[in-house]
């Protein structure tokens, strides 16, 4: 399954490192990263780097395979 | 007992794990949130929840520093993982923090389970203290708690404990908990994240306590921003101090759209000089650090000075006092991001070094971590090794943890310590081939290299695992020249290494007992069992200590001493439940024994529910087999079922020597098939080798040679048995009831009787039922008849000993037998009186059971009836 997620702010290189498995592009005042995601175990683990780092999700979905 | 500063496993608990942490200089007391957490101490359960960075623990840790009470604090981190870790640290905050904790509570000595019954202890002490006394808890960083089972017994203990515990939980998420219930009852202060969100006015206060000036409405355009978030106001703050014109500074933040943290905190670093910026990334890989780690990982000398500047500034650095430090949770995260970036190779490296630091200080379960971290499992393994620290792979609070941690570990390194705890991870699945050759391969490239002290604690750890094997393999020999190197080696280990290990001697010692009893060197046995039996209780000697009493309680059971091993088998199971160790792994003989004598007390239905409980695990050496072989076999065979006992003791016990019981037994349940089946012959004749060595197989032999109508070999066979002290009335009773038999049939009816009263208060004391059933239906007469039926009545025989004084009560009931019994006078079920207690229903089992036995009765009913006859109710 593959996945995207919106995060506020723009973020920078640097920090996108943190999500080798995903891509990213930054858009307005957002950034979306995307990519597969193995598991439910995998998105939980996502969303819990992004808490860690204090990105705020706006939003995330299941993209069309 | 545990003593109050040290860990199950003799480490120091990290004294920062339950320090209060320190407010910077430029802390921003919020009376609104202050005065709403005062709300804290009316409700049982209040939650913080907020962001990374909102501020929570500050907010926490400053309203209890100025609560003029104590506050048990402890902060969680990864290490803490699964229920027996996190209620040892609970204990170890709660004694810190000068709440007494009473030793009856136990202390857990598994990582992974905490026994029901410390909870409901702990929760009952909490809720009845002295003077109605409230003790205040908070759990930092409770969202690290990642096991469910957890928060369900923190919600249990909560419950229970209400009137006298405060839990204050701070979180990044909401914790499973049953919050709704809290909620609807107003029985829970919540402050959550929109409330930590600073407001403009305060915000205004905050960047003053950093040197800034802003007017409220800058200040509202901030807080928009930055969603009042704190930790990005204080990042805000310290990039804007670094500029020439701060104001200008932050309206061009406000205007920007990167994402707040990511942007500012590689602001605030760009501006650092190069060796701090250096020395954050580096330390980014560390939970906690000190000066001294810092330079190890640095490489500098300044690092004291580095981070001293740091803390100043407030810039990443917290102080965690006993000059330990932290960064925050949220910086750490970006940092090590940084340090990637940067220096990609450089992780590894750093662990190592950590690790190497680490283990030079002394704090070998982080050592562990880090080294497992850099991937570097041969060091890994050989400080492990060179710490002694092999046994607690298989027993005590961190077994599970440093399973976890070696499960990483490849087939690539190669060294003697990497093997050993390949070894070791083998024999604890009983995988007994593989193991012994690896086994032996490390060993000799242990004693082949140049011999020098670091060497002597990897070939005690050899010895160690070679006396497991050998247990395993059912061999006393290689067991015995195990023990005897290891207590050479002992001597050349330096003392102090020995006395961190107490595991390590309770181990060899178990190990080697349980070699002896299959040899049936049943003195041999109990010395070596009895000194770890007896030896001083706590976590890290927990299992051995279990497992010893269990194979005492055997050896009494196979001496015919049936309460005896009830009572052994029975505080083993206690020991059990007070360091909650895992129940089914390891109380397998336990059971065995219990339901042997169970069986033999012709409680048959008691008997199969301990076996199947028994069943749960596979049999892990041959002692335990071979006993449940026995109890299984004795349990069809009393169940007229003789081929299915045959069968149950084919199914052979695979060990590098015989064991004479487990011969004798063997043979005297094939004896007793045949009797069953009507073969008297074939039963003498399969008890022909072993009847002359051990009383109860002259006895089996004894009844064939009777029952196939041969009195006189019968009766020489008997005159044997008695003769050795150690027999029990398990086996006395037996032979006495042929003698009897031979008499009745030589028509010796005064003989017949004397006998027969002999047995029956013999056997009364122990409830031996069995071996009259055995006996036959001749008995039935004689039983019905007048001075006999007095002595049968009450235990034996249905019929009421009605209108007769009641026997004298051979032991006093104790406080807690007592209180159970006056709970059962009031039909309370067995769940009801555990609860009432607050311990476990099996506690409250073996309570009745023990009830019944003084009072020699089978039934509750008769049970009460029989304490009003004593007056006891």
């Amino acid at each position: 399954m593959r996945y995207e997620i919106r995060v506020e702010g723009h973020v920078s290189e640097t920090l996108a490192k943190v999500f080798p498995e995903l891509d990213h592009v930054v858009m307005s005042s957002q950034t979306v990263l995307y990519g597969p995601v193995i598991d439910e175990a995998h998105l939980y683990g996502l969303l819990a780097r992004c808490q860690s780092l204090g990105l705020r999700v706006l939003e995330m979905r299941q993209l069309p395979d | 007992m545990v003593a109050a500063s040290v860990d199950p496993l003799g480490d120091p608990f990290l004294r920062t794990r339950f320090a209060l942490p320190a407010r910077p200089a430029t802390f921003l007391r919020r009376e609104r949130l202050v005065k709403h957490l005062d709300q804290a101490l009316l409700t049982p359960l209040t939650m913080v929840n907020g962001a990374a960075g909102a501020g929570k623990t500050l907010l926490v840790a400053d309203w209890a520093a100025d609560l003029g009470q104590p506050v048990a604090w402890l902060t969680l981190d990864p290490a803490i993982q699964g229920p027996g870790m996190f209620w040892a640290y609970l204990l170890q905050a709660l004694r810190t923090s000068g709440v007494p904790v009473d030793d009856d509570i136990g202390f857990p000595a598994d990582a992974g389970r905490v026994s029901h019954t410390l909870l409901a202890r702990l929760a009952a002490s909490l809720a009845d203290r002295d003077g109605g006394r409230v003790v205040t808890v908070v759990l930092d960083e409770y969202d690290r708690v990642s096991c469910p089972t957890v928060s369900e017994q923190l919600a249990f203990v909560l419950h229970h404990a209400a009137p006298g515990l405060r839990l204050v939980i701070v979180t990044r998420t909401e914790p499973l908990l049953p919050l709704h219930r809290y909620r609807a009852a107003g029985a829970m202060t919540e402050i959550r994240n929109a409330e930590l969100a600073f407001t403009p006015e305060e915000t205004v206060a905050l960047l003053e306590l950093h040197g800034l000036r802003l007017p409220v409405p800058a200040a509202d355009a901030l807080v928009d921003r930055t969603g009042g978030w704190a930790a990005g106001l204080r990042l805000c703050a310290l990039a804007a101090r670094q500029r020439p014109d701060p104001e200008a500074y932050l309206k061009e933040f406000e205007a920007g759209h990167s994402a707040v943290a990511d942007f500012l905190l590689a602001e605030v670093l760009q501006r650092q000089p190069p060796p701090t910026q250096d020395l954050l990334m580096r330390v980014s890989v560390l939970e906690r650090f000190c000066v001294g780690l810092a330079g190890e990982l640095t490489g500098r000398t300044d690092a004291e000075s580095i981070l001293a500047g740091l803390h100043r500034e407030n810039a990443f650095v917290e102080d965690l006092g006993h000059t330990w430090y932290r960064l925050h949770p949220l910086f750490r995260e970006i940092l090590r991001a940084h340090l990637r970036e940067r220096h990609a190779d450089l992780e590894p490296e750093l662990h190592l070094r950590a690790a190497r630091w680490l283990g030079r200080s002394g704090l070998l379960p982080e050592m562990l971590a880090h080294g497992a971290a850099a991937g570097e499992w041969d060091f890994t393994a050989r400080a492990l090794v060179d710490d002694l620290a092999i046994g607690q792979l298989f027993t005590g609070l961190r077994s599970d943890d440093l399973t976890e941690l070696f499960a990483g570990m490849g087939p690539e390194p190669a060294s003697p310590a990497a093997d050993l705890v390949r070894v070791a991870r083998d024999l604890s699945h009983c995988d007994l081939d593989p193991a012994l050759a690896r086994l032996h391969h490390a060993e000799e490239r242990l004693t082949s290299d140049d011999t020098d002290d670091t060497e002597a604690a990897g070939r005690l750890s050899c010895a160690l695992l070679q006396a497991l094997a050998a247990r395993l393999a059912g061999s006393p020999k290689r067991a015995e020249q195990a023990v005897r190197a290891a207590l050479e080696l002992e001597r050349e280990v330096p003392a102090q290494l020995l006395e961190k290990h107490p595991e390590l001697p309770a181990l060899l010692l178990t190990h080697l007992g349980s070699a002896r009893l299959w040899a049936g060197r049943f003195e041999d046995a109990r010395a070596a069992l009895g000194t770890v039996a007896d030896s001083t209780a706590g976590a890290a000697t927990a299992l051995p200590r279990e497992e010893s009493l269990e194979h005492l309680a055997l050896i009494d059971y196979l001496d015919g001493w049936p309460t005896r091993a009830e009572r052994k088998a029975v505080a083993a199971m206690t020991e059990t439940e007070r360091f909650s160790l895992p129940r089914a792994s390891v109380s397998a003989l336990g059971r065995l024994v219990l339901a042997a004598v169970a069986v033999d007390r012709n409680e048959l239905a008691e008997a199969e529910a301990l076996l199947d409980e028994a069943n749960e695990s596979a049999p892990h050496d041959p002692v335990t087999a071979a006993g449940r072989a026995i109890a299984t076999a004795r349990l069809l065979l009393a169940r007229g079922k003789a081929r299915a006992a045959l069968a149950a003791t084919e199914r052979a016990v695979t060990a590098d020597t015989a064991s004479p019981w487990e011969r004798g037994h063997a043979a005297l349940i094939a004896s007793a098939a045949h009797l069953a089946e009507g073969r008297p012959d074939d039963a003498a004749e399969v008890l022909r080798p072993v009847a002359g060595e051990q009383p109860t197989c002259a006895v089996g032999a004894a009844r064939a040679h009777l029952a196939a109508g041969d009195a006189d070999t019968a009766l020489e066979l008997l005159d044997v048995i008695g003769a050795e002290a150690d027999t029990g009335p398990a086996v006395l009773v037996r032979a006495t009831l042929l003698r009897a038999q031979a008499a009745h049939e030589a028509g010796d009816l005064a003989t017949t009787r004397r006998l027969l009263a002999r047995a029956l208060t013999d056997a009364r004391r122990e409830r031996l039922r069995l071996p009259f059933l055995e006996a036959g239906a001749w008995l039935g007469p004689y039983l019905a008849g007048a001075p006999l039926r007095e002595l049968a009545a009450g235990w034996f025989m249905p019929g009421s000993a009605s209108g007769e004084p009641a026997p004298l009560m051979v032991e006093h009931l104790s406080g807690r037998e007592l209180d159970v019994l006056e709970r059962l006078a009031q039909l309370m079920s067995t769940e009801d009186i555990a609860a009432d207690l607050y311990v476990s229903v099996n506690t409250v089992k073996t309570h009745l059971k023990s009830v019944y036995r003084k009072l020699s009765v089978n039934r509750r009913g008769d049970a009460v009836r029989r304490a009003r006859e004593l007056h006891l109710l």
